[in-house]
């Protein structure tokens, strides 16, 4: 477990070391820091929601709720508050680990579709919920006002340069961590909920407890993505909070794949890199896109992580 | 004799080729000069595809026109639009790509409020000189938190539209002694600020009218039984509303069923654009409409051309955004040649304060006021529909002065001077 902790640990730091290493050395282009921003920002949403789809076996469709609780938590601490960006992230993320609470204390007992729905529905109430406090959250028009961005131990955010290392290193960080979770007796645990609840309640887990649990750790990871979007756009939409954010997170989950642990981050990139093609060259890209996530889906189906990672297998498997 | 000419040619290629190589590409050949590129993010999909396909096409003739009278010593304007389907965050990023990767210089922002303000703070950080199309909340401008050297609005604005229109309502109201009043209005941001505002100034100049109820449907709405109902039940002499396009469209049609058109005296600020006119079956007459565009006010030549040529070249008339953008490229144009190239603080510099001559403004006139980076002195006007071309009639010019009397105090009651 430690052992595989400091291996963990070491490849992110070559990653985000190799990342700065092409960024600062002149290489990045602003087009690989913008992707750089939007892969953390997405891959936080979409490895997080996979926590409690591939691990927990709960498809949630509300999970853009904590998103969006991250990025108005953010905003606004930062907007009338005047904290630092730490502290604000923290409790930013502190209040989007109660919302995930509250919300999640209500629908874990429930299972598949009812628990899909009922997340969708407290996200939509969310998402109304914002519309509505025009005071505080500016309404449809979203968070204005611009969110400032004090530089903290030499980093400065307003810099797409800064943003886009911050957000790799939050997103391997991140990524870490719930390695870990995954593959703690905490995440063994999950696992076995998610094949056979009632084998995991016959040998004393409640399941009540670890279902929420995983619930309020993926929406607190999910805090965080928002958190850097509100950095990313330098304001909050009530789009972030709507149910087509927690369709596109689903989206890249299956893109890349539900069962390897990176999969999602595999989706992330593809989806990302495909958008911003597409619509680099048609106004037609809701058709070009959708033909040809169609044909990823079909032609593979399942994720593309997942179908690399099988045949690797197979062949490993056939070898002598 | 073909010997010595053909040495000669020789020569003087050999010697171009060489000066080419040698970094002075003008010698040897004329090269294209490098396209000025502006950057467009704009919605051009779904529901509101409209602002962006009218936006776009204006900008296109007015580029045409700088491009063929010379661009800028030579190097022509290249729009790059781009589709955001409405979601800011998509905004911002296309914004920050056609700055970063696209290599554009200038931006023409042609979303609506909530994409305006995401790119707003983008440009804020990059610096970028950028005219905001199509946002007509007040306080992108008007709050000194927004401004910053380098945005401009080349937009109407609400404040503008709500003086203009509360003024025009007040006279009719005066006149016909009409003093209970309703509202129908789109129940989110823009629909309840404008709504205010109207029912502020029309209170304003003629203090007995009374607001007797409010019905708010919902963006996109199909079915307004319900709040026709309410409007009948309640029996006003005068509905206001601040529906717009196909949900106007929807409403209008809906409502003349149920004969509230003969009920009361209806006042809609967003009725008198092409996209709105020529959609509803059977226009009623005797509606009360603010001008969003129309081909007729200001009545000049140039006004009717630049109808007339936009809809040769789509099929289709203006819209309000239409005159807006086809402004923002005239006013770039003209501060780029006045600037004699593209360094963003002379731009910007020429852009403030600048009056360009205009078949979209009073006497032929625009103004980038300089003081707030917005565009005055644009027409606005009220008057009634009748049911064919040109389907507005009776247009009552506003009178800037109260304009800017007004907005002046409204800007001193929110704490913005």
């Amino acid at each position: 477990m430690r052992d595989g902790v400091l291996r963990d640990a070491g490849i992110a730091t070559l990653v985000l070391a190799g990342f700065l290493a092409v960024t600062l050395g002149g290489f990045g282009s602003a087009g690989l820091l913008d992707f750089a921003i939007r892969f953390a920002t997405f891959g936080l949403l979409a490895l997080s929601l996979n926590l409690l789809i591939g691990t927990t076996g709960l498809v949630s469709f509300g999970h853009a709720a904590y998103f969006a609780m991250g990025a108005y938590a953010f905003g606004l601490l930062m907007q009338r508050a005047g904290l630092s960006i730490p502290l604000a992230i923290l409790l930013a993320l502190g209040c989007t680990a109660l919302l995930a609470l509250v919300v999640g204390a209500l629908c874990v007992r429930l299972s598949e579709i009812y628990f899909a729905f009922l997340t969708l529905a407290f996200q939509m109430l969310l998402h109304s919920v914002i519309l509505s406090w025009i005071s505080l959250t500016g309404g449809d028009q979203g968070l204005m006002g611009g969110i400032p961005k004090p530089p903290f131990l030499g980093i400065d955010l307003s810099r797409p340069l800064h943003l886009a290392g911050f957000g790799m290193a939050c997103l391997l960080v991140s990524t870490v961590a719930l390695r870990q979770v995954v593959r703690s007796p905490f995440g063994a645990a999950l696992r076995m909920l998610r094949d056979n609840p009632d084998r995991a309640a016959f040998v004393g887990l409640s399941v009540y407890r670890y279902r929420l649990a995983a619930f309020v750790i993926a929406g607190t990871f999910a805090g965080l993505g928002g958190v850097l979007m509100s950095l990313y756009v330098s304001g909050a939409f009530p789009t972030f909070a709507f149910w087509t954010t927690s369709g596109e997170a689903i989206f890249m989950i299956m893109l890349g794949g539900v069962t390897v642990f990176l999969g999602p981050l595999v989706g992330v990139a593809i989806f990302l890199i495909l958008n911003d093609r597409i619509t680099a060259v048609t106004e037609h890209h809701g058709l070009f896109l959708g033909i040809i996530l169609l044909v990823i889906v079909l032609g593979l189906r399942k994720g593309l992580l997942d179908f690399v990672v099988d045949h690797w297998r197979a062949r490993r498997g056939a070898s002598p | 004799m073909s010997k010595t000419n053909a040495t000669t040619v020789g020569r003087r290629a050999l010697l171009g080729g060489t000066a080419a190589l040698a970094g002075f590409p003008n010698i040897g050949f004329t090269q294209p000069r490098q396209p000025i590129k502006v950057g467009v993010p704009t919605i051009l999909s779904g529901r509101v595809a409209q602002l962006g396909l009218s936006s776009r096409n204006a900008m296109q003739i007015e580029v045409d026109r700088f491009n063929a009278s010379g661009g800028l010593d030579g190097r022509p304007i290249e729009l790059v639009v781009r589709d955001s389907r409405g979601v800011p965050a998509e905004a911002a990023r296309l914004a920050r790509e056609m700055i970063s990767g696209e290599g554009c210089e200038f931006l023409l922002d042609a979303e609506p409020s909530s994409g305006g303000f995401a790119i707003h703070e983008v440009v804020r950080e990059t610096g970028t000189v950028t005219l905001h199309v199509n946002s007509e909340t007040s306080s992108l401008t008007a709050d000194p938190r927004q401004r910053f050297w380098n945005a401009f609005r080349v937009a109407r604005q609400g404040i503008h539209d709500s003086i203009a229109g509360g003024a025009y309502a007040a006279e009719i109201a005066k006149a016909r002694n009409l003093r209970r009043w309703m509202t129908v209005s789109p129940d989110y941001a823009y629909g309840r600020d404008t709504t205010a505002e109207f029912v502020e100034y029309v209170k304003n100049f003629h203090s007995e009218i009374q607001i007797t109820g409010e019905t708010w449907p919902r963006l996109f709405q199909a079915d307004y039984t319900e709040n026709i109902t309410r409007l009948s039940q309640g029996r006003p002499q005068a509905v206001y509303s601040c529906l717009w396009a196909g949900d106007l469209v929807t409403f209008v049609e809906q409502a003349s069923i149920f004969g509230l058109f003969q009920q009361s005296q209806f006042f809609a600020v967003n009725m008198a654009d092409y996209t709105t006119l020529q959609q509803v079956r059977n226009l009623p007459a005797g509606v009360h409409s603010g001008n969003r565009y129309l081909r007729n006010f200001p009545d000049v030549p140039e006004n009717q051309e630049f109808a007339a040529e936009y809809n040769r070249r789509f099929n289709t008339f203006p819209t309000n955004w239409s005159w807006q953008a086809a402004t923002s490229v005239r006013l770039l144009g003209t501060a780029l040649r006045q600037a004699g190239g593209t360094d963003p603080r002379a731009v910007a510099g020429k852009l403030k304060g600048m009056t360009i001559d205009s078949p979209f403004g009073v006497g032929g006139k625009l103004t980038m006021r300089a003081e707030d980076q917005t565009l005055v002195d644009y027409a606005i006007g009220w008057g009634v529909t009748i049911a064919q071309d040109p389907y507005i009639q009776r247009m009552t010019p506003a009178d800037w002065a109260v304009i800017y009397r007004l907005e002046a105090e409204w800007k001193r009651s929110k704490g913005w001077t």
